[in-house]
């Protein structure tokens, strides 16, 4: 049947890609002639990978999740031929507008996030024709002062989303107050936190915003050099944001007198080369020198003295996204979502042990069990969950009883947690406490520069403690010095780095000390984690003889006789608790404890 | 070296003209390294002897640079780059068991080894990739492959062998117990 008059559209992020999008555009495009089938950004909603929209003729929309080869020969059943209409795929449609699968995006407010997945990001039209590059006009135009536009922001109250917090309107007062002919504007994509994800879906997705966001500060402080600091593991962020700068530059956005303005800002990709600590603004400055990435002692701030000297303001990409429709909107707009400590909206990158996963953008205010239930519908698996881990290494785990807390800076502080880019993932029963102190720990001291005693050497320290612990050697007076060394390591460091390292070891000492015990008295570890503690041991009544634990042991440990059921055992001295039997167990009688 | 043919060899006209373009001062150590790294997939010693003879940079800087920064490698890597993502959510879905998996795959044995013995993979720990969602996964090459878990992630490495006409070594099955 003719396809003609129907838009296919599938989102193409990385992990669109990762799902297998470009096979289903090209079974789409094979299945479907006539249609026209298009890509767009990811929309964040990645446990629905691959993501598929269809526009039928009439305009009505439809989207898909979970699209394979299969998925794609019932949609286009349903759209082409009159077929049944494919349920259990459908994400939002016309058909059932109520089912369980719209809520994720239904219960989101959508600022920074409002284009992902919605445009084709390599192309400036899209964007233009959803009131992008109206917020700069605007500005260049009708002449507002820098001053209002500081004022705008600052009614706004948005606060830095990279992790400090601070507000962004001061930060930029203390830039406009220097006096110099070159001012750097600086965006902080390097997304090191492993864990949250929004930068890099913004930077991909939605370039020109960030963009745009660029001009806004840069004209707020009267910055006329701007760096974007990409990491290099975003490949397709680098590709897609270089691609924006040329077409803003052709369109006259960027570049010397935009719009006719006395506004000029020239704008420069720095791919990172990988360090954690480049997050931290003196560190970034260091590596764009082309130094090691190590920070400075502040003051100066690099708002007097920052980049090769001069007054320098950085910026995260998310902080930068928002500005657009804050100028467009108006700054009460953005304050009236929130609470009085925390103004506007946040983005988190939700994974784990999670039904929903992907990014999600709420008001400050909503609390963690709204995302976590609400949004993300629960565990994954059919254990509870109980526990997350909000901010990566710097952050810390919040236990599922304090799950009502507001998602705001001063009450996710006082968890012991930090909001920190919004790295949010949750984790069930079989998480390990200890194992997850000693992976941020591990983290941690890899990626200390190494500039601060306290930080080179204590997180070593510290990673060597809860390694002894997890092998089941650990004394009880361990706990004190893992505690004591915390303290003097964040008060010891100069950055931000160090100054929160020890975060994951304290919280989880704090919620989950009997974890620490158990591993300490019991030579036990609760989750099954903790390779030198637990065993790993065939349930012979339920094995089948399947050979695929054998096939799949790389240590010869696993044997038996082919299709004899209740014939394979594991033999302890070649074990390396690898849990590969475990992956590959159709009846699932590999026991580990 | 466990790969002496994996040796590359630098031609001093392709330095140069990195540096032609991406500058000779200071600020130009991270671009400079990565356009050689990019080019031999590594980073050759006669490469950054040429960029130390022909630019500002220092050899302590050069040489602190490429080894503070995790992107860098000094070692000659393998025709194709298998990166296993070691974020969060991959560490707690089990991308330690995709690296147990791929070294069998690969017969990548002993603790500083990281690339298979014919020189078809080389396989390295990278921080997040950012996919979250789809944890634990890989990237071969461009190529990135979500939602794996052990035998998955050997299948992909398969598969990617096929269609690159890489053959994969035999794995051997060993101790591994210390």
């Amino acid at each position: 049947m003719n396809a003609q008059g129907i838009e296919i559209i599938v989102g193409e992020g990385t992990c669109g890609i990762a799902a297998g999008s470009k096979e289903v555009i090209d079974i789409f495009k094979e299945q479907a002639p006539g249609a026209k089938v298009r890509s767009v950004s990811c929309a964040g909603m990645c446990h629905m990978e691959v993501i598929t929209e269809v526009r039928d003729a009439t305009g009505k929309s439809f989207m898909y999740g979970k699209v394979n080869k299969k998925g794609v020969a019932k949609i286009l059943d349903f759209h082409l031929k009159g077929g049944a209409f494919p349920e259990e795929l459908q994400i939002v449609s016309p058909q059932a507008p109520e089912h369980e699968n719209s809520q994720y995006l239904a219960r989101q407010t959508r600022i920074a996030l409002r284009n992902v997945g919605q445009l084709d990001p390599t192309s400036i039209e899209e964007y233009q024709s959803r009131d992008g590059y109206k917020a700069i006009e605007k500005i260049l135009r009708e002449g507002l002062s820098q001053d209002q536009v500081i004022a705008e922001v600052k009614t706004a109250g948005i606060r830095g989303r990279g992790g400090a917090g601070f507000p962004t309107a001061v930060k930029w007062g203390f830039a406009k107050a220097q006096d110099s002919e070159t001012k750097y504007l600086v965006c902080n994509g390097d997304e090191g936190d492993p864990g949250a994800f929004m930068d890099r879906s913004l930077l991909e997705g939605d370039p020109h915003n960030v963009i745009e966001g660029m001009l806004i500060a840069a004209y707020a402080f009267g910055a006329n050099k701007g760096y974007a600091y990409i990491r290099a593991e975003y490949p397709l962020a680098v590709k897609n944001f270089g691609l924006a700068i040329e077409k803003a530059k052709k369109a006259g956005y960027l570049g010397e007198n935009i719009l006719g303005s006395k506004m000029s800002f020239e704008l420069k990709i720095k791919e990172g080369a990988g360090a954690f600590v480049c997050g931290e603004e003196t560190a970034l400055l260091a590596s764009i020198e082309g130094e090691r990435g190590m920070p400075r002692l502040r003051p100066p701030f690099p708002a007097v003295k920052g980049l090769f000297g001069k007054p320098t303001i950085i910026n995260n990409v998310e902080t930068l996204s928002n500005l657009a429709w804050i100028i467009n909107q108006g700054g009460e707009a953005y304050a009236a979502y929130g609470t009085e400590d925390s103004k506007g909206t946040k983005v988190f990158a939700l994974a784990g042990a999670v039904k929903r996963g992907g990014l999600v953008e709420v008001p400050m205010g909503t609390t963690l069990r709204e995302v976590i239930y609400d949004i993300g519908g629960g565990s994954s698996t059919d254990r509870p969950i109980k526990a997350i881990q909000l901010g990566g290494p710097s952050g810390g785990v919040i236990p599922a009883e304090v799950f009502d807390t507001p998602i705001e800076y001063a009450a996710i502080n006082a968890t012991g947690a930090i909001m920190g880019s919004g790295g949010m993932i949750v984790m069930d029963s079989k998480t390990c406490m200890v194992d997850l102190a000693k992976f941020f720990m591990e983290f941690n001291h890899l990626e200390s520069c190494g500039k601060c005693t306290l930080c080179r050497i204590g997180t070593l320290r510290i990673r060597e403690l809860l390694s002894k612990i997890s092998e089941g050697k650990g004394a009880m007076e361990d706990l004190d010095i893992l505690e004591n060394l915390s303290k003097q390591v964040m008060s010891g460091s100069l950055c931000a780095l160090g100054g929160t390292a020890p975060n994951p070891v304290l919280t989880t000492l704090r919620y989950f000390r009997s974890e620490y015990e158990a591993h300490i008295n019991e030579k036990r570890c609760p989750a099954a984690v903790c390779k030198a503690l637990i065993s790993h041991v065939v349930i012979q009544a339920d094995c089948t003889g399947c050979t695929l634990c054998e096939k799949a042991c790389p240590t010869d440990a696993i044997t038996g006789q082919p299709k004899v059921a209740h014939s394979y055992e594991i033999d302890m001295n070649k074990c390396i608790n690898c849990s590969m039997c475990v992956e590959v167990c159709k009846p699932d009688c590999i026991l580990v404890e | 070296m466990a790969n002496p043919s994996l040796e590359a060899t630098v031609d001093p006209n392709l330095i140069a003209g990195f540096i032609a373009e991406l500058g000779s001062d200071s600020s130009a150590t991270v671009p400079l390294l990565q356009a050689i790294q990019t080019q031999y997939g590594y980073l050759p010693r006669t490469a950054m002897d040429l960029v130390v003879e022909q630019t500002e940079i220092s050899g302590s800087q050069l040489y602190g640079v490429a080894t503070f920064y995790a992107q860098f490698r000094l070692k000659p890597v393998g025709r194709h780059l298998i990166k296993v993502c070691h974020g969060t959510a991959c560490h707690v879905t089990g991308a330690d068991r995709i690296n147990t998996s791929l070294h069998y795959q690969l017969n990548i044995q002993g603790e500083d080894e990281d690339t298979a013995s014919n020189g078809s993979y080389t396989m390295v720990d990278v921080a997040c990739i950012g996919c979250c969602s789809q944890a634990p996964l890989i990237v071969v090459d461009e190529e990135v492959h979500g939602n794996l878990n052990g035998a998955k992630a050997q299948k992909a490495v398969r598969m990617h062998a096929r269609k690159a006409g890489e053959e994969l070594p035999k794995a051997v099955k060993q101790s591994l117990k210390s």
